[in-house]
């Protein structure tokens, strides 16, 4: 094994004493295999070097990996890591007396494939079993994510760390990390958990006052206190603006349409009403069954009230927002809109990429075209309204919108002049505005509805409307198998169907994605770290027994209770580690796959604008009122940037315009909106500092922040202190203070400013990596 | 214990592409830093300036002649064409200036595309993929080679439009371009947001950013094995060189003005049609600015060449807002001895099918299987040829250069391999030539 670890492109690497594991091979390694190297071993060597051949061939073996190193008469066929040593090599090249394969020898190119495979160490997925699904074999656990979800035993720990677990997810992380040798951290001090159950639960940070009580109550009474800050942040207004953030990124959620491909970006002036449905759930906890429902059959579902009726509506907004491309000289435009759709339940609710069988077969999933048209029936049979957009015909054609009953009518403005600047293209002059179907201020939904007529779709060959084959019956993914088996309501679009179907509670995938997202929020990684995509190249899970459990517990004891998971896995003793590590702990799994501490994070784009806002003292918690372009439907690339205005409400209330997001979080790493988002990327950029140094925002409150501080105290050191205690939560050290003291002396000199002084000083506070960095 | 080979480390060795593992500098590139990497085979440019003329520029009328061949009119050009410079280049009376330069030209008169939709094939012109999101071209070539400036970004885009087109995508996001000028804003005040702040000398911010980075190492030394703390202690200190380094550029005041006068800076005064107000000739000042500054890829930006309804009048005035422009980029690049490894790239996502002379119509659509793309510059054939399109100009007919073929190209011509530049991503190896690889056009070098 350890000649294995000198090699320069290692793409798998093995488990310590585990004598039964296959060794673990990298999405590269397998592709590589997949594609470079499995058909030529197919092509050229299975006919005389498998058991079925007629005559095996220098009693070797080369349709497994054993086989391939165990080798046969010559001895080993490949050395990991040597493609000098492995004879494999020598026959191909037809050096020596080896001349493999007997007829010609294969091209140089080929040659080569193979001596970088087995560069990177021969990574090879076969174990000698294979399974058959939808005509395609795969590797035994390939398919892990279609099997149903099983309810593992819970390990029990023994040894010395036998009463280390607190919960069992404790002891199914445990299990591993002694498996590997790894022992966990410390457990986190009390001013690190505070911080960190702040963040990950509602997205601000604690402050001065909450820090001191937390941590002394937590020196009294232990796991009692943390679950009592537990309970008081979960029942926080705050929370669901979080979690429900982390929704609207699965469900691209955005106020525009985004640019159409034609630079037209047509405002979608009541999404913000789905906005606020969502965080709404999250806050009354709304099981995650119903949640998903009403967002795909909200329509369908019986209502006692118009209020109730109105809800239900505003949610299936979750299938209108997409961004669609341009309607002009578009025949696939409806099929874009349903291709949206599929792929919003797809990757968003399932972690399967169905959206790829549009066009063909999925290339690796067990997903045929079939599948993808039986989903398409669902929506061809829907109406989905995304409302005027704009009116711009060439971009999304509009669309009527649910009118609301218990909503109120809100109007626009005194004065207020409609606002539609749709351009003629060829003139460049204004169009005449359309006279709107509603009076103003009637409040409306995106949404869809059945049609009048439902049918089943036909499936377009290579994806082109134009070319039609048969029509399929309208169902759901037929690799993804639950117990009983769910008809489309054949006088209906079948979305009440699809939503029982996913929340059947045996559908393999549902529970499994929702869980492994809550972890993802929770530990910074996902247990499959690909946790859009749970398919045959995404990753496997790292602890799939943990995220059976997971799963099971969400689902059944839960009660598909987001609350509750999130509260059970927040007091496992796992979540509570420190995240510093001592270095060889680190150098032993740098990526923290098994868990032995907890991850650092960066903080959100709105959690940094959030948290600034909070420090200022400028946050204003009550929710916004509605969207500021409640009443504009217009194109936003004519409107110009100046759509967005200043405001101290948090984040997830600010104007999410796809091509044009709020200039205070677009600088960290905002996606685009435009497909379901699962993990957000943390760049590295030379943006973020330039954002930090000089955006108007970072400057303002940085201002607010220096006045507040000098307000707060009369003496130097303790206004020192009080800065640190609001944006650090903590005292600055001894040398800490004499730096600050000796930058605010500088300042002072410098620019004979007392308030630039502070502010400067508060502006380091806010731009310095433990500010954004949450251990 | 047993140390694991991490999986970063797992990833990062085996992410960049197994066919260019025999590059050396990979660590670096890995490490999403911007160091200078150097090229692969013998380079023949440094850097790129892509003049991306949108919509669809009419190539009939401007750089690939059909004149009138029998007794009954046909789809032509509806412009005079004459040979120009020792080549006899045939350009049209459209482009004057540009024709001044015919000599530096190497016009590819074969190029076709896949489809005629605009965004898809924009789209596929700067990714190589029509549909899907891929890293830009200007990223690619950003992560093969690094920057030469490690006060500015590899990729500058200007006045350009969505994400998509300059987006690193699933390449490390410091590749990705830097835009200056999105969704139409006013090029004469676009510029890298937040470069600059006024609110503190610069005295003060060094001393602001000391005092930060003291915490911000102690931070870091208190967290052992936390390579990402020690990267943003570095990428603030880029952040911090950019705030003095680009805004210098940006400002062009110091430009005499007979050279604003030459590139014809903010002389549009009102858009005409389709012709968009682009400041261009500030974009190609920007753009030679930038090229001296050592920026990998600049984009330049003009549109819409999509005048469908009124060919005559939107065309006319498309090129009369270019041509001038990248006449002055051509000779002063020559002048500062830039443009030998500097390649000029002129072109849109397609052409146009040609008007036909006497029958009274001024309307055109797009054609997507024939129209014309220019190159210059670095390593480069001037006043030279390469491909034709058949007597109407409707479809290529000789000399055939896709997309791809034309990434190929410019890759190779940048000194790195065309069809081995490779990044593995979501389970397979994925390049800027696509499946199908595309192929050096080898017959335009110089």
């Amino acid at each position: 094994m350890n000649r294995l670890t000198g090699i320069a492109c290692l793409a798998l690497f093995f488990l310590p004493n585990l004598q039964a594991e296959q060794p673990r091979i990298s999405p590269q390694g397998r592709t590589f295999f997949e594609t470079k190297i499995r058909p030529v071993l197919i092509k050229n060597c299975y006919e005389c070097h498998t058991p079925e051949a007629k005559k095996l061939g220098g009693r070797l073996l080369l349709d497994t990996r054993a086989g391939v190193l165990k080798g046969g008469e010559s001895g080993p066929a490949v050395v990991a890591g040597k493609p000098e040593e492995s004879l494999l090599i020598q026959a191909l090249r037809w050096e020596h007396d080896l001349e493999m394969p007997p007829e010609n020898p294969l091209p140089e190119t080929v040659i080569h494939d193979f001596v970088e495979w087995i560069k990177m160490g021969a990574p090879d997925p076969r174990t000698g079993k294979t399974q058959e699904v939808a005509g395609k074999s795969y590797e035994e656990g390939a398919l892990w994510a279609y099997e149903p979800v099983k309810n593992p035993a819970v390990p029990k720990a023994e040894g010395e760390l036998a009463d280390w677990p607190r919960d069992s997810i404790d002891q199914f992380v445990l299990r591993r990390m002694t498996e590997l040798d790894l022992k966990p951290a410390e457990d986190a001090p009390p001013e690190m958990l505070i911080r960190r159950l702040f963040f990950d639960l509602i997205g601000l940070p604690p402050d001065r006052e909450q820090v001191k009580n937390f941590v002394a109550d937590f020196q009294k009474n232990g796991q009692a206190a943390v679950g009592k800050i537990v309970d008081e942040l979960l029942a926080s207004p705050q929370f669901g603006e979080r979690w429900g953030r982390h929704w609207l990124d699965v469900a691209r959620y955005a106020e525009s349409n985004g640019n159409d491909g034609l630079s037209r970006n047509p405002t979608f002036p009541h999404a913000w009403r789905y906005r606020d449905y969502v965080i709404t759930a999250f806050n009354s906890d709304t099981p995650y069954d119903r949640f998903l429902t009403e967002q795909i059959a909200g329509d369908l579902l019986p209502a006692e009230s118009d209020a109730e009726r109105d809800k239900h509506l505003v949610a299936t907004g979750f299938l209108a927002l997409g961004a669609k491309p341009a309607k002009a000289m578009n025949n696939n435009f409806d099929m874009d809109v349903v291709a949206d759709q599929i792929d919003v339940i797809g990757t968003g609710v399932m972690g399967i990429s169905v959206a790829c069988a549009r066009c063909h077969n999925h290339k690796f999933d067990p997903i045929p075209t079939r599948d993808y048209y039986a989903l398409a029936g669902i929506f061809i049979s829907t109406e989905t309204m995304w409302g005027p957009a704009a009116n711009e015909k060439l971009t999304a054609p509009p669309t009527d919108l649910h009118v609301l009953k218990a909503a109120p009518n809100v109007k626009p403005p005194e004065g207020w002049k409609e606002t539609v600047l749709v351009l003629e293209s060829n003139t460049g002059k204004p169009k005449a505005i359309p006279k709107s179907k509603w009076a103003p201020g009637t409040p409306l939904a995106m949404g869809v509805r059945d049609k009048k007529k439902v049918a089943d779709a036909k499936i377009n060959q290579k994806g082109d409307a134009k070319k039609l084959g048969e029509a399929v019956p309208r169902g759901f993914v037929s690799a993804c198998k639950t117990e009983v088996d769910i008809a489309v309501n054949p006088s209906q679009s079948g979305r009440l169907e699809l939503a029982k179907w996913l929340t059947s509670g045996d559908h393999p995938q549902t529970g499994r994605v929702m869980a492994n997202r809550v972890w993802l929020h929770l530990f910074g990684r996902g247990i499959v770290g690909t946790v859009n995509d749970f398919g045959v190249y995404g990753e496997r899970p790292t602890h799939p027994e943990l995220l059976d459990h997971l799963a099971t517990r969400f689902v059944t004891e839960n009660g598909w209770s987001v609350k509750k998971q999130i509260r059970d896995i927040v007091l496992s003793r796992t979540y509570q580690l420190s995240s510093i590590a001592p270095e060889g702990a680190i150098a032993a799994d740098p990526e923290n796959l098994w868990l032995a501490r907890h991850t650092r994070r960066r903080l959100d784009a709105e959690s940094i604008r959030d948290s600034v806002l909070k420090v200022s003292g400028q946050l204003d918690l009550t929710p916004a009122d509605g969207s500021i372009i409640r009443h504009r439907d217009i194109l936003i690339n004519l409107a110009g940037s100046s759509l967005h205005e200043p405001s101290n409400h948090r984040s997830v209330y600010l104007c999410y315009l796809r091509n044009s997001p709020p200039p205070e979080l677009s600088a960290f790493d905002l996606p685009p909106f435009t497909k379901p988002t699962g993990k957000r990327e943390t760049s590295t950029l030379p943006g973020h500092s330039l954002f930090l140094y000089n955006s108007p925002f970072i400057i303002e409150q940085a201002g607010h922040f220096g006045k507040a501080v000098i307000a707060e105290n009369e003496d130097e050191k303790e206004r020192v202190r009080v800065a640190f205690h609001r944006a650090l939560n903590r005292e600055p050290s001894e040398e800490e203070m004499y730096r600050a003291i000796e930058f605010l002396e500088a300042v002072r000199a410098e620019l004979n400013s007392e308030e630039k002084a502070w502010a400067g000083l508060c502006q380091g506070l806010l731009t310095a990596n433990e500010f954004r960095y949450v251990d | 214990m047993q140390p694991l080979p991490s999986r970063r480390h797992m990833l990062q060795t085996a992410s960049c592409g197994f066919g260019y593992l025999a590059f050396k500098g990979l660590a670096a590139a890995e490490s999403g830093t911007l160091v200078d990497r150097p090229a692969r085979h013998a380079a023949r440019a440094k850097r790129v300036i892509f003049l991306c003329m949108s919509g669809g520029p009419a190539q009939l009328d401007t750089f690939d002649y059909k004149p009138q061949t029998g007794k009954k009119p046909h789809p032509g050009s509806v412009y005079n064409f004459a040979h120009h410079g020792e080549s006899g280049l045939l350009i049209s009376e459209l482009m004057p200036e540009t024709a001044k330069h015919a000599d530096k030209l190497c016009v590819l008169n074969g190029m076709h595309a896949d489809t005629g939709i605009h965004a898809q094939s924009f789209l596929q012109l700067h990714t190589g993929d029509r549909l899907r999101e891929r890293p830009s071209f200007g990223a690619w070539i950003s992560y093969g080679l690094g920057t030469e400036n490690q006060n500015l970004p590899g990729f500058i885009s200007l006045n350009t439009s969505r994400p998509s087109v300059y987006s690193s995508s699933f390449l490390p996001s410091i590749y990705s371009g830097t835009p200056i000028g999105t969704n139409g804003e006013a090029m004469e005040k676009a510029t890298i947001a937040n470069v600059t702040g006024d609110h503190l000398p610069l005295s003060v911010k060094r001393r602001q950013l000391d005092f930060v980075q003291v915490m911000n190492r102690a931070h870091a030394a208190a967290r052992p094995g936390d390579a990402e703390l020690d990267s943003v202690i570095k990428s603030m200190e880029l952040g911090f060189r950019m705030q003095t380094t680009a805004p210098d550029l940006l400002d062009i005041s110091d430009e005499p003005n007979w050279v604003l006068e030459k590139y014809g800076v903010g002389k549009q005064k009102a858009p005409v049609g389709t012709c968009r107000m682009s400041d261009f000739g500030r974009q190609c000042l920007l753009a030679r600015r930038f090229a001296e500054a050592g920026v990998r890829f600049i984009e330049v930006n003009h549109g819409s060449w999509d005048q469908h309804k009124n060919h005559r009048r939107d065309l006319e005035a498309n090129c009369a807002v270019t041509d001038g422009p990248i006449a002055a980029l051509l000779e002063d690049l020559e002048n500062r001895g830039l443009l030998e490894d500097t390649l000029i790239v002129w072109g849109g996502e397609f052409g146009r099918p040609g008007l036909t002379p006497g029958n009274g119509k001024n309307e055109t659509g797009h054609n997507a299987n024939g129209f014309t793309f220019w190159l210059a510059g670095g390593g480069v054939k001037g006043g030279h040829v390469h491909g034709k399109t058949d007597g109407t100009g409707a479809r290529a007919v000789d000399g055939k250069v896709h997309f791809r073929d034309l990434h190929a190209t410019v890759l190779h011509l940048m000194g790195l391999p065309a069809n081995d530049l490779k990044y593995s991503h979501a389970g397979r190896q994925h390049r800027l030539t696509g499946p199908e690889g595309g192929k050096v056009v080898s017959e335009i070098f110089a």
